[in-house]
């Protein structure tokens, strides 16, 4: 409805290092990670952070492999920006905001190679797909970081089916789906000539471009600028150096959270 | 024996309920700090977010009412939500259905003419679904509705009964859903005991289409203390 | 006082009593909102409830259009505001983005809407804008202001409020007056909140 931009007031606080919710430039929002909120999915996990909330699921079936990869295993991201999470969001097809999201966070987990899709191959035209859902639940800037770190936790938590006699068995005492490693995103919003990390809502509605970085343990796996605004090289390093020393923490909290 | 017939055994359902036997339902409303009103419903298995924006501006100006506001409701169900396999996105023809009916239901408790020329949005997700789902959604609605602010007449319930054999069940879950053999959601006022939702399919006699419809006159009243609590749960924690 | 919580659809009175977030019908008034009802006196306050706009109440908006000195204005509700400009008057020009604080002259039913003529528009820069629901913002006036002079004082901003729901906050603690918002947003509905709030302040009060 009513569209108010916090800028000048975002900035005046800028200007003295500071932001709206007393943290630090590089400091991320409460961050909580639930498990298993929808046991019907083979895996499942709600993220919160701050007052972004994400649920992510995962359920995997057995299909067709894709007509270019006959002989591995699907992996489907897909994301919604629901309705009732923001004003701004509204009823519809997926809008080029929200088929972004959801190829972002897809890139960031192919990338870092969590699902051996070679691996999910059954037989002659039957392969495991792997479908992951993500479901905005209530908007208040960065749903990239959040996005990741459900699709994460869930894909990481999940249960393998059994296919047996043409079947697909979701009963009974299940393995977890093999995953390799843990990859996790950190989302910057530049203002004026500063750099935020996990930006809010306001803080969102007053940047000139953000910036999402995945990454391993190792290595650079995925990175997608957004907006119109421009970064220096130097900025894009202070970012990298950034999500390798903040993305631990975030990595330690999927283990601890999916019981690694 | 057929399939159907294994639905009722030693005189108890599937699940152990007797016939006329909800299942057990928990209501937590304002779960959406960004929605006007909001509530998170489980019912059985089903697990279901509902939300409420407005009353604002109706767009695009030419669906806009001079003489009242416009109900927008979309209920869907998530790709996610079932036991077996992973569904589509975006609304079917049973979701685009069950959305005109729901809206139907709050067309007749929400006073409209305070509002002309705007509309109120009613979301629905179904994020885990178990048999029941639209009767879970407009329950969870009604809640999030009453948390708005939004003025309404009434709170409305909503439920179904199924028949097994000859027996009518209250509150179906799926597999009980599947092997039914009558279906009949009814959504009502519970002050007035109106129905504002009506569908059936199957097959009913005149007596068990009372006996049904009594039936879910009185389930209302242990739906609505479940309703009524988690609205005033907010209220009654916080002492002077 | 006996004050229960009632739901939308309970009733607040056995005889028809025309008043507001009720409804009458066969000669009993209903409630249509959550709220707390004095069951002796019949006093209903609305726990929850939308903005309807009446002569003489301020509001905060941001301008959306203007045309031929006639600046339209968003009121984050459905009944949108007209500042009606002085044609010639560059001091009264309005323009589109800018945040401004009137008042309702006139609540106009026109063909297909509610309009609200506005009077003595107030340009707003800068600061923090925050919304706070319609059935909580007078409490954060509080009766005769006190509750709005204690936030001010007590956390050196200046402090502007819609009863459409919106807050504006400017020059002082802002993060503090945020907070005492919250609180006051949670603890609407209870007694002893305006002192609740004058301990927070003074505790919180960066010094």
């Amino acid at each position: 409805m009513m569209k108010i931009s916090s800028k000048d007031y975002i900035n005046e606080l800028l200007a003295k290092g500071a932001r709206e919710s007393g943290r630090g430039l590089l400091d991320y929002r409460n961050i909580g990670i639930g498990l298993d909120r929808i046991p019907h999915a083979e895996g499942s996990a709600q993220v919160d952070i701050g007052n972004t909330r994400i649920l992510a699921a995962v359920k995997i079936t057995v299909g067709e492999p894709m007509l270019d990869k006959p002989d591995e295993g699907v992996l489907m991201t897909g994301a919604e920006l629901l309705p009732l999470a923001n004003p701004e969001y509204e009823m519809g097809p997926p809008t080029p905001e929200a088929i972004q999201f959801a190829r972002v966070v897809d890139r960031g987990i192919r990338a870092a190679n969590i699902i051996d899709t070679k691996s999910l191959f059954i037989e002659k035209d039957k392969v495991w797909c792997i479908f992951v859902d993500l479901y905005v639940l209530n908007y208040d800037g960065n749903l990239y970081d959040a996005g990741t770190l459900a699709a994460t936790s869930a894909l990481l938590s999940a249960k393998m089916p059994k296919y047996e006699n043409e079947e697909v068995i979701r009963e009974g005492n299940l393995a977890r789906l093999k995953t390799n490693g843990v990859v996790t995103s950190c989302t910057f919003a530049k203002i004026g000539d500063k750099l935020l990390l996990d930006p809010d809502g306001s803080e969102e509605g007053a940047m000139s471009c953000n910036m999402t970085i995945a990454n391993d343990e190792k290595v650079l796996r995925a990175m997608q600028k957004g907006l119109r605004g421009s970064l220096k090289p130097e900025e894009l390093n202070s970012m990298v150096d950034t999500t390798f020393e903040k993305s631990k923490q975030l990595r330690d909290m999927i283990k601890k959270a999916v019981g690694e | 024996m057929t399939e159907k017939q294994q639905l009722i055994i030693d005189g108890k359902r599937v699940d152990g309920r007797r016939f006329d036997e909800l299942r057990p339902i928990k209501i937590e409303a304002g779960v959406i700090k960004n929605a006007e009103g909001s509530a998170y419903l489980e019912w059985g298995d089903n697990k279901v977010l509902a939300a409420v924006y407005g009353p604002k501006e109706a767009m695009p100006k030419h669906v806009q009412d001079p003489n009242k506001a416009i109900i927008k409701c979309r209920y869907s169900m998530a790709p996610f939500s079932s036991k077996e396999e992973h569904g589509r996105s975006g609304p079917n023809r049973r979701a685009i259905e069950i959305s005109k009916v729901t809206k139907e239901v709050f067309e007749n408790v929400i006073l409209l003419e305070s509002f002309p020329g705007s509309e109120i949005d009613i979301f629905i997700e179904i994020l885990q679904s178990d048999g029941g789902t639209r009767a879970a959604g407009i329950t969870a609605a009604a809640v999030a509705l009453a948390s708005s602010g939004i003025p309404m007449k009434d709170v409305p319930f909503a439920v179904a009964v199924g028949k097994v054999g000859e027996t009518l069940i209250l509150d179906q879950n799926y597999i009980e859903d599947s092997g039914s053999d009558a279906d009949m959601p009814i959504a009502m006022l519970p002050r007035t005991n109106e129905i504002v939702l009506m569908q059936m399919d199957g097959s009913l006699t005149k007596e068990q289409f009372a006996s049904a419809v009594a039936m879910i006159a009185e389930s209302g009243k242990e739906i609505g203390r479940i309703q009524r609590e988690a609205l005033e749960k907010k209220y009654k924690q916080v002492s002077a | 006082m006996n004050m229960k919580i009632i739901i939308p659809g309970d009733k607040i009175a056995d005889g028809a009593v025309r008043m507001e977030n009720a409804f009458v019908e066969d000669s009993k008034t209903y409630a249509t909102v959550l709220g707390l009802l004095d069951e002796q006196s019949k006093a209903f306050i609305p726990l929850e409830s939308v903005w309807y706009p009446r002569e003489g109440d301020s509001l905060i908006g941001v301008v959306e259009n203007v045309r031929n000195s006639v600046a339209m204005v968003n009121t984050n509700s459905t009944f949108r505001g007209l500042i009606i400009g002085r044609r010639g008057d560059s001091e009264s020009e309005m323009n589109i983005g800018e945040v401004v604080s009137a008042f309702v002259r006139e609540v106009k039913r026109e063909a297909d809407q509610i309009i609200l003529i506005l009077e003595r528009p107030r340009k707003l820069f800068g600061g923090k804008l925050i919304f706070v629901k319609p059935s909580k913002i007078s409490r954060v006036i509080g009766r005769q202001s006190t509750m709005l002079r204690q936030l001010e004082t007590g956390t050196h901003c200046t402090i502007s409020v819609g009863l459409n729901g919106v807050v504006w906050m400017k020059g002082g603690d802002v993060q503090l007056a945020i907070r005492a918002i919250d609180k006051i947003r949670e603890e609407a509905h209870t007694s002893g909140l305006t002192e609740r709030i004058a301990k927070m302040l003074a505790s919180e009060a960066i010094k």
